[in-house]
């Protein structure tokens, strides 16, 4: 069957330096902004951007996550002639299965699910990015290039972009040089993780490159350079959009915060929706000495006590004289009465008991130190849960 | 799985209901922030594994085609059986498809429930809040013997709505008397939440019967004719709560009643879920300053103002300096800055303005149509 463009989603990432929070579940399955999950973003672009193809590539922890993209449904991606595909590492007859050695390798041992669809064009993403952005146009200009690869950027702080993949581009956003994660940048460009190749190309490079032992099988470390090397033409597509990669605490709780400021990333702007699978819930109820200020609230919650500043998923129970203040309380999680929760990211059916502290910034400290209570994670009573402290499942209960 | 087959009965909406039902049928009312009518008797049938479901509809159905879709979701889109729905359906001797009373539309959908492979039929109003265990129905049903079984509400339970009231027989659960008119009193009447597992083949005698003898209506004439010949009727009593939604009084005070925990997890329970139609929206963002006591408010809305006691469906907008209180106000409204509302019923997409006073109370709730500007 054939399709003129098909995404690759790769969602197999442990999300490691989150830590707790994705002890059980992958990081694309992170709840994000009350109503979401992260795979949600690159999801609903790709059905608002007219691609009915994704293949996401699972590896760690995958149960949630398979059952929560199910048929597709929620992003109008259960069709007849396409949909959304769920592709583990798999075994082939007479080889020994293996997992995925890196983001390019994960593409490379599914040459046969692209193939099937005879694409010219594939769409490689990340499942941990919150932005929204149209696929079809970066398409046309790849298209227009006549390009081999295009590969989305943002400009970033000079001071950041060590972070990065960096580009030098020419006035055509032509690539003239790539360094990723570079000591000494000279270029404010960074890539976004997001590439357009012409899929003929795509596929000779995955080929030699997995052939290449010396190889981390990664697109940035070894796919871009490789084709750079070769003259092969790639363009950068320039994003000016709301776009955060949100692999870490910090960076999850500061683009969970970003939320709260609709001039950044408009949501509720219905020719770009973002969809998510809801989860059967009736609307929220705010209580008679509830008080709620600048914050984010999902159905399914119980709100008795004070938020401020915070972002809800569906089902948060905060209890009478509860204060939470610049958190995010994921779905499930109960805040006790009379608890106290600041600058935390509580996982999914977390509990803090009845007038525990969690969060307390020390006096005169200037950087804030995000504390996380992991998924399923108890909070005694009464305990206190210092700034910057981790709680985890079953290991920590104090 | 049941042997059951589900017909709800959305043809009819009370006239009291005003304004609420000049563009929708009763079923389809927007109910708690998030729901339709008709998503509890569609949710209690799929709870119930009931997989074959059928809705009768007459008039004003176009809100109702529009929520129902294929039925997905409720798990009623399926290759056999699942949802189907009924418009009028005008056979030679019928009036064009006109229907009077619930026998006359099931007298035209006679050939329907000839086919029917089950050997019960539930008869489900689509206009009840309630959610009702159709297995524990059933299973009572299946175990008194009884061809007919009558769902009942709890008579301390507060039921709102008039209509008919069943009399049980002393100390059996059957019953004998059936009291017909609204206010009819008696000790023992339970209100009857017009809900009835009837066998089929009696169902289709009585259709034969009301046909051959004009008649129109199920309480009035079949129920009556069947008590008539000596026969009793079997009684469930549902003790959760239950509103029958028949006037604009009747739609307010259920509202008001989901704001009270107690009614609302008989509603809502994880056990029994109630399913609606998606609609991909936003979380409900408060602003700075923002406000909110005493309320149910669903995703998608945008507050900046203050809420006291209100229910609020999707995507309503409250703009700075709004004062909301005893207000239901239906999805895409827009309240806005320095308006002043108490007990007001928007209905959809209404739009009210800067600095606007607007008061009902509470035995009399302003109701606002569809699309008005005030």
């Amino acid at each position: 069957m054939k399709k003129e463009c098909i995404a690759m989603l790769l969602a197999g990432g442990q999300g490691s330096r989150l830590h707790a929070l994705t002890s059980r579940a992958a990081k694309p399955i992170m709840p994000f902004g009350g109503k979401y999950r992260i795979i949600d973003f690159p999801l609903s672009n790709c059905a608002n951007s007219g691609i009915d193809v994704v293949g996401v590539l699972t590896q760690y922890q995958p149960l949630q996550l398979n059952s929560y993209i199910g048929s597709g449904q929620p992003w109008d991606l259960d069709i007849q002639r396409g949909g959304v595909y769920i592709l583990p590492p798999y075994q082939s007859a007479g080889e020994k299965g293996e997992w995925f050695k890196g983001t390019a390798n994960a593409i490379y041992q599914n040459i046969a699910f692209v193939d099937m669809w005879e694409p010219e064009y594939v769409v490689i993403l990340s499942g941990d990015h919150i932005y929204k952005m149209d696929y079809s146009d970066m398409l046309e200009q790849h298209k227009a290039n006549g390009a081999d690869c295009t590969i989305a950027v943002i400009r970033v702080p000079m001071a950041e972009a060590h972070r990065f993949g960096i580009m030098n581009t020419d006035n055509n956003g032509f690539v003239t040089k790539f360094s990723e994660k570079p000591k000494k940048p000279d270029s404010d460009l960074a890539s976004m993780g997001i590439y357009i190749f012409s899929w003929q190309k795509l596929k000779k490079y995955l080929i030699e490159d997995e052939a290449d032992a010396s190889s981390e099988k990664d697109f940035g470390k070894n796919i871009i350079p490789a084709m750079l090397g070769n003259g092969e033409k790639l363009y950068a597509y320039a994003f000016n959009g709301y776009w955060r990669d949100v692999g870490t605490i910090d960076s999850l709780w500061e683009s969970n915060m970003d939320m709260l400021s609709p001039t950044l990333i408009d949501l509720f702007d219905p020719t770009w929706p973002i969809r998510s699978r809801s989860p059967i819930k009736p609307p929220h109820y705010i209580g008679e000495n509830a008080e709620i200020q600048h914050s984010i609230i999902t159905e399914g919650c119980d709100v008795r006590g004070r938020v401020t500043n915070s972002v809800l998923s569906n089902s948060v129970v905060v209890g009478e004289g509860a204060v939470v203040d610049y958190s995010i309380l994921m779905p499930g999680c109960v805040i006790g009465s009379g608890a106290v929760v600041e600058y935390a990211i509580i996982g999914e059916n977390a509990v803090i008991g009845g007038g525990a502290a969690v969060g307390k910034q020390p006096d005169g400290m200037c950087e804030i130190r995000i504390t996380t209570c992991g998924p399923n994670s108890r909070v005694k009573a009464n305990a206190r849960i210092g700034a910057g402290e981790m709680v985890y499942a079953g290991k920590e209960e104090r | 799985m049941p042997d059951l087959h589900g017909i709800i009965y959305a043809y009819h909406s009370s006239p009291e209901l005003g304004e609420l039902v000049s563009l929708r049928t009763s079923a389809s009312l927007p109910f708690c922030s998030r729901y339709r009518l008709i998503d509890f008797a569609l949710s209690s049938m799929t709870n119930a594994g009931v997989r074959d479901v059928s809705v009768i509809m007459q008039r004003s159905y176009h809100s109702l085609l529009d929520h129902l879709g294929s039925g997905k979701d409720w798990d009623l889109s399926r290759l056999s059986g699942g949802l189907t729905l009924l418009p009028p359906f005008g056979l030679f001797d019928s009036q064009f498809g006109e229907y009077r009373g619930c026998m006359e539309a099931l007298s035209s959908i006679r050939t329907y429930i000839r086919e029917i492979k089950q050997n019960n039929i539930i008869l489900y109003r689509g206009d009840l809040a309630a959610n009702l265990d159709l297995r524990d129905i059933f299973e009572t049903h299946s175990a008194s013997g009884c061809d007919v079984t009558a769902v009942c509400a709890d008579k301390n339970a507060g039921c709102t709505g008039k209509g008919i009231r069943f009399v049980p027989v002393h100390g059996t659960s059957n019953v004998s008397n059936l009291m017909l008119f609204a206010g009819a009193e008696h000790e023992n009447a339970l209100p009857s939440l017009e809900v009835y597992i009837i066998k089929k083949n009696l169902l289709l005698d009585l259709i034969d019967w009301c046909r051959a003898n004009g008649k129109i209506h199920f309480h009035r004439d079949a129920l009556v004719h069947y008590l008539d010949s000596a026969k009793s009727i079997g009684l469930y009593i549902h003790k959760g709560y239950a509103a029958r939604i028949c006037s604009i009084m009747d739609y307010y005070t259920a509202n008001m009643d989901m704001l009270k925990a107690s009614c609302r997890n008989d509603l809502f329970s994880d056990d029994k879920p109630v399913y609606t139609k998606g609609r991909s929206s936003v979380s409900t963002y408060y602003g700075d300053m923002a406000s909110a006591k005493n309320s149910l408010v669903a995703d998608g809305c945008y507050i900046e103002g203050e809420l006291e006691n209100c229910v609020l469906f999707r995507s309503v907008r409250v703009h700075k300096g709004a004062k909301l209180k005893n207000c239901v106000i239906m999805q895409d409204s827009v309240i806005g800055e320095n308006a002043n509302l108490n007990y007001v019923i928007s209905d959809k997409l209404a739009t009210f303005s800067d600095g606007l006073l607007l008061s009902g109370n509470e035995h009399l709730p302003i109701t606002v149509p569809k699309w008005r500007t005030i």
